[in-house]
């Protein structure tokens, strides 16, 4: 299949048709920005068995499912058993002032007993991250959403809490499919867009216990 | 002025050496080393003496074309080759039982019950014990629900479960029972048998199935019975969960693999069973005297080892394979992880293997046809000269601090050679299979790595546990910061340090392991191989007799084999270390220092 820019934009026109329409034939979608204000801000764990996990802005709200349709509460719930099983402690934030899943994984990992943290944006791409490290390094990176599945959640969680715990890590086997970015590149960034709405920059994160 | 160059081609490098020659007077200029190309022996070598020459030119600021003459080795006509087998295997029968390390079992302790399965638990009664065994069709939550709903009504004492979800459920449970969890083939295990688990608290092992008496106690077995399991308590111990279910043949068994015997063509002619061990086959081989050929027995293990060495030789040599003949064996015990036939959770058992180094003598290599190519190419005199055993000898000779009669040590890669000089000039030397290779091949069969090259790293370099993203662990213990934080690719690893970058070892094995088995890897061979080499060629075939012992070759360069020759040889108050070739070239250089050396005792006729 060739890709040129006149297919994207086809695709692209296509896309936002559909969204537009299943937003009850309203032409220009302005989805009302949630407010967070007075909810608990998120505190910084001192507890060094604890792996933070930091959700997206639009985490639960906005977003319901990941780019390939996974329920964000089965996602969530897999990463937490994952982190549990090796014998840690999960502990959920909401990222607020950024939608950036390298800047939300650090976030997280500062706010995490053990240093180290989950970033996990609401279209499913996901990052382990490390307190002292820069912010677009990390530990290990999952950029292909749509190629995630429950199990691979649940192993990011097993390894985050094993970097935790100091212990060996075997990085999760990389998948990775050339047609990915061509199927879903228009899907990802509307996601994106409608995640990166709801930063709001003065409530820098808050405590999540919505499942 | 003349430049002289000597050259050294090796198994795995050429090495070179330039001296200029004033008033009857060597001056030594400078050295060189590289990549051999091509196998020791053939034309293809060519390519790599110029690359070698080229470079220790451009160091002195000549070209190639100003040396006068080229001194090239007679090369030791040796290949050596290693190969392993395993001669023993395990066997579980009737599933009776199940041992392994799951990386994260739940609640220490042990238990007592009839195996049923999750869903058979509702026909179950409340007065028997059971042990619940749950596939992974079974979510966390639900066998924990399914548990608590019977607390009261059924008396559950473990559990088995298939997934790696031990820890979930047993947070999840109001009665904590021990859990052991990633049982791949959990529906093998037979149903309303009894049963006994048990998981080992954090940091040790089983302690009571890892006893025939606690098996006994815990199943209610009598003499006879206890007697049986003896095998099953051997292999779970050091296990961190551990099931043994009582069935009526159910059994572990070492079963020795018809690995066959060693036919040593000799002065006296011996024969060995491979069963028999690494040194009950060392000491035949000592008893044979001059060995003609090695065979073993057709159609077994052995047998089909030491074809395949042959067959490779013959390959390598260009020769017939009827022709190729092993002179020369060291054969190792050693230990060799393999997955237990029968086995239900992938369970792996340590093996008896044997690992062999051959070497096989070929006839004279072609070193002339490497001369002229040379000579043609470089338009300069070339001339082979010298045994290599007796230029390494002189080489050494250069190094400070020592005297005649010497012996040295050459620790190569395919084989380890002893050459002893004595005052008088006369040479007595010996080569030996077994060598850096050998070593390299125990890493990797005892710690069960994928590849070659990852044990070949491991032989070379020192160890360190990345333990935050600014300091290590060294593996004597030291702690090291980084000046800045390290790639987080390292974070938690065990890593090799090279003293340029750290490579990262993929497998899980704890660094204290790695270290344990590559330091026994090289005592078992060099230690071995270097005390057989010296009895060889010493005087009256005494040690004493040797007052020095000068360490040369790629080995010698190791961080650590030198200095266990020197403490196994200091018994034999035998001065003995690593070689300094003309002080400045530590142990490698030697035969190329020997090749120019010996130009002075040399009648220079021809090359007038």
């Amino acid at each position: 299949m060739e890709i040129n820019e006149q297919l994207i934009k086809q695709i692209t026109e296509i896309v936002v048709k559909q969204i537009n329409g299943q937003e009850s034939g309203n032409p220009h979608p302005q989805n009302p920005k949630t407010s967070y204000e007075g909810y608990p801000q998120a505190h910084k764990g001192t507890d060094p068995k604890e792996v933070v996990i930091g959700v997206g802005p639009a985490f639960q709200r906005e977003i319901k499912h990941t780019i390939n349709g996974l329920d964000l509460k089965d996602v969530l719930k897999n990463i937490e058993a994952g982190i549990e099983e090796e014998g840690m402690v999960p502990r959920v934030v909401k990222i607020l002032k950024t939608s950036d899943v390298c800047f939300m994984g650090l976030e997280a990992a500062k706010l995490s007993g053990s240093g180290v943290g989950i970033g996990l944006q609401s279209k499913g791409t996901a990052v382990i991250h490390q307190k002292d490290l820069y912010p677009l390094s990390n530990l290990e990176l999952f950029p292909q959403a749509p190629l995630m599945t429950l199990e691979s959640y649940r192993k990011i969680g097993a390894n985050a809490a094993k970097y935790g715990k100091g212990e060996k890590v075997t990085p999760m086997e990389g998948r990775n499919d050339p047609m990915v970015r061509a199927s879903y590149q228009v899907k990802a960034a509307l996601m994106h867009i409608k995640e990166t709405e709801q930063v709001d920059k003065n409530i820098p994160y808050i405590e999540w216990a919505e499942v | 002025m003349n430049y002289i160059a000597g050259v050294d081609i090796g198994n795995s490098t050429t090495e070179v050496c330039i001296a200029a020659l004033e008033n009857g007077r060597l001056h030594f200029l400078g050295s060189a080393s590289k990549m051999t190309t091509g196998t020791k022996g053939t034309q293809a070598n060519v390519a790599g003496i110029l690359a070698a020459l080229k470079e220790a030119c451009e160091k002195l600021n000549m070209s190639a074309g100003d040396i006068s003459l080229i001194r090239i080795n007679e090369a030791a006509p040796v290949i050596g080759d290693t190969a392993m087998e395993t001669i023993t295997e395990t066997i579980i029968t009737e599933s009776s039982m199940i041992g392994h390390n799951p990386s994260t079992p739940a609640g220490a302790g042990q238990a007592v019950g009839r195996t049923i399965s999750l869903g058979h638990l509702k026909q179950g009664n409340s007065y028997t014990p059971y042990i619940v065994m749950a596939d992974k069709s079974h979510s966390y939550e639900e066998v924990a629900d399914t548990l608590n709903r019977y607390a009261q009504a059924r008396n559950v004492t473990g559990m088995i479960l298939q997934a790696d979800e031990a820890v979930l459920v047993e947070n999840r449970l109001e009665r904590k029972i021990p859990i052991v969890d990633e049982v791949r083939y959990i529906d093998k295990i037979p149903e309303g048998k009894l049963a006994a688990l048990e998981v080992a608290m954090a940091g040790s092992g089983v302690r009571m199935l890892s006893n025939p008496y606690g098996i006994a106690t815990l199943l209610e077995l009598d003499a006879q019975e206890t007697k049986m399991v003896t095998p099953i308590a051997k292999s779970l111990i050091g296990k961190r969960s551990a099931v043994v279910i009582k069935t009526p043949h159910g059994n572990v068994r070492e079963q020795i693999l018809p690995a066959g015997e060693i036919y040593i063509e000799a002065e006296k002619d011996q024969t060995v069973n491979i069963d028999a061990g690494a040194d009950a086959i060392m000491r035949a081989l000592s008893k044979a005297g001059d060995i003609r050929d090695i065979h073993g027995q057709e159609q077994t293990n052995v047998g089909n080892m030491l074809a395949r060495i042959k067959k490779g030789m013959s390959t390598v040599s260009d020769e017939n394979q009827e022709e190729i003949r092993i002179t020369d064996l060291l054969a190792v015990d050693t230990l060799a992880p393999v997955v237990i036939s029968g086995a239900l959770a992938g369970e792996t058992c340590l093996e008896k293997a044997v690992g062999i180094a051959a070497m096989v003598k070929t006839r004279q290599l072609p070193m002339e046809k490497i001369a002229d190519e040379l000579r043609s190419q470089l338009k300069t005199k070339v001339k082979v000269a010298g045994v290599e055993a007796v230029m390494a000898s002189l080489g050494a000779m250069t190094t400070p601090g020592t005297r005649l009669p010497l012996a040295i040590l050459d620790l190569g890669g395919g084989s380890t050679d002893a050459a002893v000089m004595t005052s008088k000039g006369t040479v007595r030397m010996v080569h030996q299979a077994g060598a850096g290779e050998l070593v390299t091949m125990l890493i990797q069969i005892e710690l069960g790595l994928h590849s070659r090259n990852t044990a070949e790293q491991i032989k070379r370099y020192p160890l360190a546990k990345v333990e935050s993203l600014f300091h290590m662990r060294l593996e004597n213990g030291a702690i090291e910061f980084f000046p800045d934080a390290i790639e987080p690719k390292y974070f938690g690893s065990v890593v090799l340090l090279t003293g340029k970058d750290m490579i990262r070892i993929d497998e899980d094995i704890p660094m204290e392991k790695i270290v344990a088995v590559r330091r026994e890897a090289k005592r078992k061979v060099f230690v071995t191989n270097a005390v057989r080499a010296l009895q060889a060629v010493a005087p009256e075939q005494d040690l004493k007799n040797i007052p020095n012992v000068v360490l040369v070759g790629g080995s010698a360069e190791d961080f650590e084999i030198p200095e266990m020759l020197m403490e196994k040889f200091a018994e034999y108050r035998i001065v003995c270390g690593r070689g300094n070739i003309r002080r400045t070239e530590g142990p490698r250089n030697a035969v190329a220092t020997g090749l120019v050396l010996s130009y002075l005792g040399d009648s220079h006729v021809d090359d007038e």
